[in-house]
């Protein structure tokens, strides 16, 4: 019983957390989904063990405890391949930018001494450049 | 040099870091030689490279944080490809090439009408270089024994390739970058070219040991994925036409 007792109040921590963190709109659309998921599903395993049992008997496994754990451990391996997926698009765009924000600098650059070697009366006013750095 | 002036735009693009007691002398050299219009990528260095750099003639381009060597290069490949230079030659900014070579390495370019050309200076690899070329050669059967010279020209079916999306996760300009511009079909050339040791600082991937283990399990894993992957040719082979010199 205090077996029970102590998995229902570590699901319920858990799934109080995730669902605090949604509230209050720290994840972005789809990974608030995922999470809130994560949470119904530790809240129902949690509170009602036997789940587990009659998953194991259905999927054939001997010792149904280690279900939960393999199919967890598999989950958050895929979840972290798909992580560095998106960090690496995120370095991609990150150069990219980079780049291109050296580009225009360079593009102002040409256009200032353009339109203050010859100044003309409708000319935009541009800012003064600032400190390079 | 009115005689250059006929030919496509050409631009000399030199990646530096930190390389201000060297990139002035290297830029003059560039247009004594070959007249180009000069870029400068200054990979976010602490010291004056980029006044050095400007006031000796060339359009410098900052980055505002470390792209590496290969950031660098891209960004004057993008350059160049907004600006419609026909051709861009890349070399360092320390000043181990000679910019006298640079006229023999574009007349081998049009001569052999490969879309690169790598200068290559075989006195100078070292047998870590050539363990490694051995290696990479049975990997990728990509012939280029100095794979890593940053002495190259390239025509500008190459330079859109390397601006474009696909180039933007490489680290190095080397074996990376040439097996993008052979999953394109273009063509490479090597051909000798004198260079001088580093008059300051190292190679950047063959200065220890670890770092060498690092650069060949990282190539490694790159081979893998552009061998994994189908070739793609996205650019039509009708292009060449308005390439030819």
């Amino acid at each position: 019983m205090t077996a029970q007792i102590t998995a229902g109040v570590i699901a319920l921590v858990l799934a109080g957390a995730i669902l605090y963190m949604v509230r209050r709109d720290h994840l972005h659309g789809s990974y608030a989904l995922w999470w809130l998921a994560v949470a119904a599903a530790t809240l129902a395993l949690g509170v009602f063990p036997p789940v587990i049992d009659w998953l194991g008997r259905l999927t054939g496994i001997s010792y149904a405890p280690v279900l939960p754990i393999i199919v967890g451990i598999g989950m958050i391996l895929m979840r972290m391949l798909k992580m560095d997926i998106d960090r690496s698009r995120r370095e991609r765009q990150l150069r990219r930018l980079t780049q291109r924000l050296a580009l225009l600098e360079q593009d102002l650059r040409e256009l200032r001494a353009a339109t203050q070697a010859a100044p003309r009366d409708d000319a935009p006013e541009l800012p003064r450049a600032a400190g390079r750095r | 040099m009115p005689a250059f002036r006929r030919q496509p735009r050409l631009l000399a693009v030199i990646p530096a870091r930190n390389e201000a007691g060297t990139v002035a002398e290297v830029i003059h050299g560039v247009r004594a030689a070959v007249g180009a219009d000069v870029l400068v990528v200054s990979d976010a260095s602490d010291d004056a490279t980029a006044e050095q750099a400007r006031q000796a003639g060339a359009v410098v381009i900052e980055l505002p944080w470390r792209l590496g060597a290969w950031g660098a290069t891209q960004t004057g490949m993008r350059y160049a490809l907004r600006r419609g230079y026909r051709r861009v030659l890349t070399l360092d900014a320390d000043g181990q090439h000679h910019p006298q070579e640079l006229p023999a390495l574009l007349a081998e370019q049009r001569r052999t009408r490969s879309n690169v050309v790598i200068g290559t200076c075989s006195e100078r690899l070292s047998a870590a270089k050539r363990i490694a070329w051995r290696y990479f050669h049975l990997l990728t059967g990509i012939g280029v024994q100095d794979f890593t010279s940053g002495l190259r020209v390239y025509d500008r079916r190459a330079v859109r390739v390397l601006a474009g999306k696909a180039a933007s996760l490489l680290d190095y300009q080397d074996l990376g970058v040439l097996m993008l511009l052979r999953k394109n079909g273009l063509s490479l050339h090597e051909t000798p070219a004198r260079m001088s040791p580093r008059r300051q600082g190292g190679s950047r991937v063959f200065s220890s040991w670890r770092m060498v283990m690092r650069y060949m399990l990282h190539t490694t894993v790159l081979c893998f994925a552009q061998f994994a992957s189908s070739p793609r040719r996205r650019t039509p082979r009708a292009a060449p036409a308005a390439l030819a010199p």
